[in-house]
């Protein structure tokens, strides 16, 4: 694998193809997330956190914060370098990728946890996610470089079926209703594309014959709008044909005034169909977008977005890495007095989920229900990993950071979005009914005695004792603290395995008992009851 | 700090070099309301050295009571200081001579009395593998976590703490003080712990001379009987010899006695109490 040369091939240069489905993807310069459609909510939550420049672990951390049990299907993977990391996760998640050691063909139904693979030299990949019954999956393949959209199947690179000297004409006389719903099931189309990374110049003819006998027996189907997004896009399919960037206003491929194929386009011209011009677009590129705006057809022969590593290379996601090289030897010899600590020791009963090598992820809020558990209390990973502090939070591009290469590089070179816990960022404010006030800037852990366990002398806990009488109240019973991952600028609460538990109740939802161990986001105007008729109430800092 | 509460701390100390060892590289220190142990690594790379250096700085540090924020950065400073000595003096008999490989090292564990919010707390800080206990309505609970290899196969889940005893690397620490020719480098960082005084009427701090002999059902037992500090340390001390002594073994008691405000406090409540255990009231 080392041998191999590393670093971003014009596979991993992030521009992808999607098909429309039901799950949500969210296309990242360097991670790219699906959900289903169950994960309605915490797909806005990680949008922010990929369009953020978050790095791999960051966003595998948001997206377990709420626990794994939670999520019951995904697909994680880095984009950002060789090699690359896939997470898969779910019945009906398949993946097959052309790697360096080959084919690879991975199904996330099977580990009850997550399969992961890292591929050196990604050629290809495409993931088939499951469709719901009744619905009907879309046909073609769209470009895209970063945005959020529905997807049925994604391909990176894109599955463009570049036609050449074949039919380089054809597009327009689709009709502007015509929404390809059969399916052409191209054996991977992306293959061929990638072979010649200059460009498709010797496409196989199967590949083109497929769309164009999509586009010529279209059905008259005007129903599924193929390139459902966010509401707030899918609204006028016109003005946004690419459906991507929910943030990018110049994202207007229609501007272009070369892009004649999408303006002859009817007004109920489907998406799809008004799309289907930029994948035969390849062999001319349309040359300037719009300012700040990435064309994915610019892609074969120059990456449009010059590939960031928004992740430091190295450390974590070295496959390499021994695992417990420096813990073996001293485990040999007892009389070594001392190993690094930084050597973990092999966790136990490792299974195909955990490679060698991959540093488990630093317990975000609720511990994952698969890592062996944390002494209750512990706040800190244990090992003493910290997080790494980002080097400037407000650098962390916020919605409508464009994606241009000269912000972009400030943006995304900052490797972690989130501060580390206990930054001193006030996120709420606590007021306990027996009068005191807290401000969460760091870990509050409020109980009859409260104790702190393992922190260091940077991360201070605050120990707020609240009266008892009936004893009710556990000595220490919850934390709340300043969130992490996709709960960042939040406070979340933490039972601390208290034995008469806590409720929680947040605004507009019922009673919530919390589970002892899970994090659980607040939102101002949220009640905590400890019992013993004290409660907390959350309010803004 | 006015309002301050008065707490009264009384305290005992025991140490021995055990069965097999030649020298006793424990040290400690008991010097209210600071106490340390600390366990010197080495052998022949002098860990007596180290582990008096850990006493002599914390000693430092005795003069006056910390708020809990304070202390443990004066904590942090303090284990700074340690960690470069040590590493100077290994680079001191290097150059006259010694190994190259030549390298001491060092645990400690601390236990500062401090001021929280809520009134008075212990500050527990450790480094290694030495131990922190706290005795409490009857029951010992180990307070710290030590660094070592074998508890982070328990905290992995790897192993039963109860494997651990009999583990062939339970000697094996992932954080030390000192220790720079040691395989990669060993962190000195500490682990923090606050406890309110109430959830801790007694501290025992030890080191793996103690808590590697006897098992802590044993240890409690033993605190539960002996109601002066310094018989119960003595006889910690004492039992872990028994058990064979493999290694030095020192542990230091320290019990809250007063927990009053001073303001409060007077001769009525004193006499009232006199009169109560002479019988003189029903």
């Amino acid at each position: 694998m080392s041998e191999t040369t590393p670093g971003p091939g014009p596979s991993t240069s992030g521009s992808w193809s999607y098909r429309t489905g039901d799950w949500f993807a969210v296309f990242g310069s360097s991670v790219t997330i699906v959900l289903p459609e169950s994960q309605r909510d915490q797909v806005v939550a990680l949008w922010a956190l990929v369009d953020g420049g978050a790095g791999f672990d960051e966003v595998l951390d948001g997206l377990l914060s709420a626990g794994l049990s939670r999520v019951p299907g995904f697909v994680l993977a880095s984009t950002d370098g060789s090699p690359t990391r896939i997470l898969l996760r779910g019945a009906g998640v398949q993946a097959t990728a052309v790697a360096a050691d080959g084919d690879v063909v991975l199904d996330g139904a099977a580990s009850h946890t997550w399969v992961e693979r890292s591929l050196a030299d990604l050629t290809s990949l495409q993931v088939d996610l499951p469709v719901a019954e009744g619905a009907a999956a879309g046909a073609a393949d769209l470009p895209i470089v970063t945005g959020l959209v529905r997807v049925g199947r994604i391909n990176l690179p894109p599955a463009v079926a570049a036609p050449l000297a074949d039919e380089p004409v054809r597009e327009p006389a689709m009709d502007s209703v015509m929404e390809p719903v059969i399916e052409p099931v191209m054996t991977p189309v992306s293959e061929p594309v990638l072979e010649s990374s200059a460009g498709g110049a010797h496409l196989a003819d199967s590949p083109v014959d497929a769309p164009a006998a999509a586009a010529e027996s279209a059905p008259l189907d005007d129903e599924g709008p193929a390139t459902e997004v966010m509401e707030a896009i899918s609204g006028d399919p016109l003005s946004d044909p690419l459906s991507a960037p929910l943030a990018d206003p110049p994202a207007d491929p229609l501007a272009d005034p070369r892009a004649d194929p999408l303006t002859d386009s009817g007004p109920d011209g489907d998406p799809v169909a008004d799309l289907e011009p930029v994948t035969d677009a390849v062999p001319a590129p349309p040359g300037d977008a719009p300012e700040g705006w990435v064309t994915p057809w610019d892609t074969p022969p120059a990456p449009p977005i010059p590939p960031i590593p928004s992740t430091p290379p190295g450390a974590p996601m070295s496959p390499s890495a021994p695992s417990s090289g420096p813990a073996e030897d001293p485990l040999a010899e007892p009389d070594t007095p001392a190993v690094p600590s930084s050597g973990l020791p092999p966790m136990g009963g490792e299974t195909e989920v955990v490679p060698a090598g991959w540093p488990p992820p630093p317990p975000a809020g609720g511990a994952l229900p698969d890592a062996p558990p944390l002494p209750i209390g512990s706040w800190e990973p244990i090992g003493g990993g910290a997080a790494p502090a980002a080097p400037d939070a407000g650098e962390a591009a916020p919605f409508g950071a464009d994606h241009d290469g000269a912000t972009a590089a400030g943006a995304l070179s900052s490797p972690a979005a989130e501060p580390a816990v206990g930054s001193g960022q006030a996120v709420a404010k606590l007021l306990i009914s027996d009068g005191q006030t807290v401000v969460v800037e760091s870990a509050v852990l409020i109980g009859r005695a409260p104790e702190a366990r393992r922190f260091t002398s940077t991360e201070q806990p605050v120990l707020i004792a609240v009266p008892s009488r009936l004893h009710e109240i556990s000595s220490t019973h919850v934390e709340v603290r300043p969130g992490t991952g996709a709960d960042h600028g939040s406070a979340v609460v933490t039972d601390m395995g208290s034995t008469n538990g806590t409720v929680l109740v947040q605004p507009g939802l019922g009673p919530e008992d919390l589970k002892p161990g899970i994090a659980v986001p607040l939102i101002p105007g949220a009640i905590i009851n400890l019992g013993d008729g004290i409660t907390i109430q959350v309010t803004r800092p | 700090m006015t309002d301050r509460i008065h707490v009264e701390l009384h305290h005992g100390a025991a140490t021995d070099v055990g069965l097999v060892r030649h020298a006793n590289e424990d040290a400690y220190l008991a010097a209210p309301p600071v106490f340390v142990v600390a366990d010197g690594m080495g052998g022949h790379d002098r860990g007596d050295v180290a582990s008096a250096i850990v006493v002599e700085e914390f000693a430092h540090l005795d003069a006056e009571r910390y708020d809990a924020e304070a202390a443990a950065q004066a904590v942090t400073a303090t284990l700074g200081v340690i960690q470069e000595r040590i590493l100077a003096f290994g680079a001191e008999q290097r150059a006259d001579g010694a190994a190259a490989g030549f390298s001491t090292g060092t645990t400690a564990v601390a236990a500062l009395l401090v001021d929280g919010d809520s009134g008075p707390h212990w500050l527990i800080a450790n480094v290694g593998d030495s131990r922190a206990y706290r005795f409490s309505d009857g029951e010992l609970a180990q307070v710290s976590v030590d660094h070592s290899v074998v508890q982070e196969l328990i905290d992995a889940g790897t192993i039963t703490p109860a494997a651990a005893q009999d583990h062939p690397s339970r000697n094996v620490i992932t954080r030390a003080l000192g220790g720079s020719a040691m395989p990669g480098g060993v962190s000195g960082d500490p682990d923090y712990f606050l406890l309110p005084l109430a959830a801790a009427e007694r501290i025992l701090l030890c080191s793996d001379g103690v808590s590697g002999m006897v098992e802590d059902a044993e240890i409690g037992r033993i605190l539960a009987r002996c109601e002066d500090p310094r018989d119960a340390a003595e006889q910690v001390i004492a039992a872990a010899v028994a058990a064979g002594g493999h290694d030095n073994a020192t542990a230091v008691v320290v019990d809250v006695v007063g927990l009053a405000h001073t303001d409060t406090y007077d001769s009525a409540a004193q006499r009232l109490s006199l009169e109560q255990k002479l019988g003189a009231l029903p």
